[in-house]
């Protein structure tokens, strides 16, 4: 252990990487029963954790190269797979944005989560979730990643079935696990690949020998298209979307931590991080570039119909997890890194408002809330339209800023059907996220607000015990890092060029000048600039006039279109789909033939091995004649035997 | 006379005649008694080469002393397990012991 004392980089690195395990150990192996001390144990992990981040950060800001600490692990012949530190610009961001996020995360629990029987319990997930978080940002190798990006499924498994006694949160649980298992295969068989073809699994080397084109592009090709399998699976993109929306079924705060920081998040990290090797192959970013298209605008159309306030932003989530991957597969890297951090900042904000709401009128549908006075909660309102500014990309809050980059860089991309996707992306986000906001703001019908809420009190389950609780150390425990989130949505925006020289290594001056020329496109920008903010303010406007006017019907257009609206709150019959192929290949296909095969070769074999012992018992059974001199002579006759083959 | 090969006859002579008590007797104490013979036979093997080949004394009589030993434990093990045997068919004759037929 001295050689951590001596390098505090190393030092902070470790405690990121060790910390919130050991709090999760404890808190499962000792302090189940205590739920405060549980809970002060995670939140001081992760505090510390927080620290050591922000002061890596600091530290290595300008590091000119990025710093790794490894280990060999596995060594065979001469493949090496290592295991340690990887600290560079993005990885530090990374690993600063999910320490933030867990950590506010972690404190908003501990009003949200207040008197709730599993407290502890969910703490060690939440420890958990972070861990493996923080350790597969800094991994310095595809396999460690690998490994971290299953824990981390792991912890969301854990955390959204945390209601087990659910039948749905079961469920939901185990459907993102398995569907995003179904992605990491493919994400495996890539890893494999690229061990094969290239033998060396450092994301710095791959990223190098792919840009350099040391590896066979067919490999590039097939290794990244295998690994983006593992990023469609996590980050819920196109074939695999369903799972995000169904993992709604866990706690608010967990379902914020997910959409933001970590697992949907790692998808995206996961692509930017090999980036380089992503861009070795323009096939591989095709593809991406398709699939990003397509989930974006499916998510969206998706959120127009939903009256579930977290489902809404649960499909903007898949649908701006979309335009992060558009946005890198076009070649945008700064672009997608920044709106993956300025997403974390806002849909983080978005769901702990939501959960605020949730919290106070135990319901999930926007209408109901609205009718029991949602508006009345000044500060969770306030920031949740904070949250849905910065979402439409309305400025000056970050999700202008990064969803303009995303736009500057598709429209730089020769094929000008995706600048005009992202724009309509731009124009759907910005209706349904005030379709919300309206619907909470002007409650149509609006019966006496203490009937619903006396109602709404009598059948809740987690313990408020606070009545109104506005002023309780529960609301304000809620309510702090909602604001230090809005604060952080309406800032970030300001520091993209600091970001972005950050992140691509530029010096300040040097940047300016970059930067006007690739945002200098002078009156085509400006032009691009105005028509996404226009649409959106068109967005805003339309479901203004939808839902917010005084003589709208809050009905929206979609009622007009029975089938489409049918379609769109059937998510495009995905689940349907999925049942039925399930259905016709595992229930119909898979399990008769395993069946058949249990039936037949497995217990036919047993019984056979059994006929076999017993009968040849039987057959030679005559030799035990109960006579003890027969045994005799048999003895001796052997020993004759044995005298014979070794005297003579 | 007094050479190796008449100890070592009169040895193989009353080793066989063991054998053949323990094969042919139906009644489990002299079945003991022809185990005893056999012993005997063996013991006389060695005593026979103690004197003859080995000139340090003390090796083949030592042996000889822990056959007898071991006899003695032995008679003792075997008539005891006669005498479970008589209490429970009321007979020591092997043949009525044949509950491990197959």
């Amino acid at each position: 252990m001295m050689w951590l004392a001596h390098d505090p980089v190393l030092t902070a690195a470790f405690a990121c990487a060790t910390l919130p395990f050991l709090s999760m150990a404890v808190i499962l192996i000792f302090t189940r029963p205590y739920q405060r001390l549980s809970c002060a144990i995670s939140v001081g992990a992760i505090t510390v954790c927080l620290g050591s981040a922000l002061y890596l950060l600091i530290t290595l800001r300008h590091a000119p190269a990025p710093v790794e600490y490894q280990w060999a692990w596995i060594i065979s012949s001469d493949m090496v797979i290592p295991f340690g530190f990887l600290l560079d610009r993005l990885s530090l961001l990374m690993l600063t944005i999910v320490a933030v996020i867990s950590f506010l995360v972690q404190v908003y629990s501990i009003g949200y989560m207040h008197g709730d029987p599993g407290f502890s319990r969910y703490y060690a997930f939440q420890s958990l979730f972070a861990w493996a978080m923080m350790t597969m940002v800094i991994a310095p190798g595809m396999l460690q990643l690998y490994i971290f990006w299953e824990l981390v499924g792991l912890a969301s498994y854990l955390l959204i079935g945390y209601y087990y006694e659910k039948w749905s949160a079961s469920q939901a649980g185990k459907k993102a696990f398995v569907m995003t298992r179904l992605g990491d295969i493919g994400f495996f068989l890539g890893i494999i690949t690229v061990l094969l073809g290239f033998g060396d699994l450092g994301i710095l080397h791959m990223n190098h020998a792919a840009q350099a084109g040391d590896i066979h592009p067919a490999v590039v090709t097939l290794g990244a298209l295998l690994i983006f399998c593992g990023v469609v699976g996590k980050s819920a993109q196109f074939p695999l979307l369903t799972w995000l929306p169904d993992a709604m079924e866990g706690p608010t705060p967990v379902s914020a931590l997910l959409h933001s920081a970590t697992m949907v998040a790692a998808g995206v990290y996961l692509m930017s991080r090999i980036f380089p090797f992503f861009a070795a192959s323009p096939d591989a970013m095709a593809v991406a570039l398709v699939i990003g298209t397509i989930t974006m605008l499916l998510a969206s159309t998706m959120a127009f119909v939903t009256y579930d306030i977290k489902q809404v932003w649960a499909y903007s989530t898949v649908s701006q997890l979309g335009f992060m991957v558009m946005s890198l597969a076009a070649g945008g890297y700064f672009a997608g890194v920044f709106h993956l951090t300025t997403h974390a900042g806002f849909k983080a904000l978005l769901f702990l408002c939501s959960g605020i709401f949730i919290h106070e009128y135990h319901t999930n549908d926007m209408r109901e809330i609205g009718r029991g006075g949602g508006r009345k909660l000044t500060i969770p309102m306030i920031c949740m339209t904070v949250g849905a500014l910065a979402l439409a990309g309305i400025f000056p809050f970050s999700g202008f800023f990064s969803k303009e980059a995303i736009l500057g860089v598709l429209a730089a991309h020769p094929n000008k059907l995706f600048l005009a996707a992202g724009l309509l992306g731009a124009l759907m986000t910005a209706y349904y996220s005030f379709r919300l906001i309206f619907f909470i703001l002007f409650p149509r019908e609006t019966a006496e607000p203490a009937h619903h809420h006396e109602e709404a009190h009598g059948g809740h389950g987690h313990g408020d015990d606070h009545g109104g609780g506005h002023h309780g150390h529960v609301f304000w425990a809620m309510a702090w890092p909602v604001m230090i989130l809005a604060t952080v949505t309406l800032v970030l925006g300001f520091f993209q060029n600091e970001l972005q020289s950050y992140l691509l290594g530029l010096e300040p001056a040097a940047h300016g000048h970059e930067a006007a020329e690739h945002g200098g496109h002078g009156l085509g920008h400006y032009l691009l600039l105005v028509t996404a903010v226009s649409l959106a303010v068109g967005g805003v406007f339309f479901a203004y006039l939808e839902f917010g006017w005084k003589k709208a019907t809050q009905e929206g257009f979609l009622r007009k279109f029975p089938a489409v609206e049918n379609l769109f709150a059937n998510r495009w019959y995905m689940d349907h789909f999925y049942r039925k192929a399930l259905d016709l290949c595992v229930y119909c296909g898979f399990t008769n033939i395993f069946t058949r095969n249990d039936r037949r070769v497995i217990d036919g074999g047993i019984d056979g091995i059994c006929r076999f012992t017993v009968g040849g018992g039987r057959a030679v059974s005559f030799l035990q004649s109960g006579m003890l001199q027969y045994n005799l002579v048999l003895m001796v006759a052997a020993v004759g035997v044995l005298v014979l083959v070794f005297a003579l | 006379m007094n050479s190796l090969s008449v100890y070592l006859t009169i040895a193989a002579v009353l080793f066989s005649l063991g054998l053949f008590g323990v094969l042919m007797r139906r009644n489990l104490i002299g079945m003991l008694i022809s185990i005893e013979l056999m012993l005997n036979g063996a013991n006389l093997n060695f005593m026979a080469f103690n004197r003859f080949l080995a000139p340090e004394p003390a090796v083949g009589q030592i042996v000889a002393l822990f056959v007898m030993g071991i006899a003695a434990a032995e008679a003792a093990i075997g008539l005891s397990i006669i005498l479970a045997l008589f209490r429970r068919l009321r007979s020591i004759n092997v043949e009525r012991a044949q509950r491990m037929r197959g």
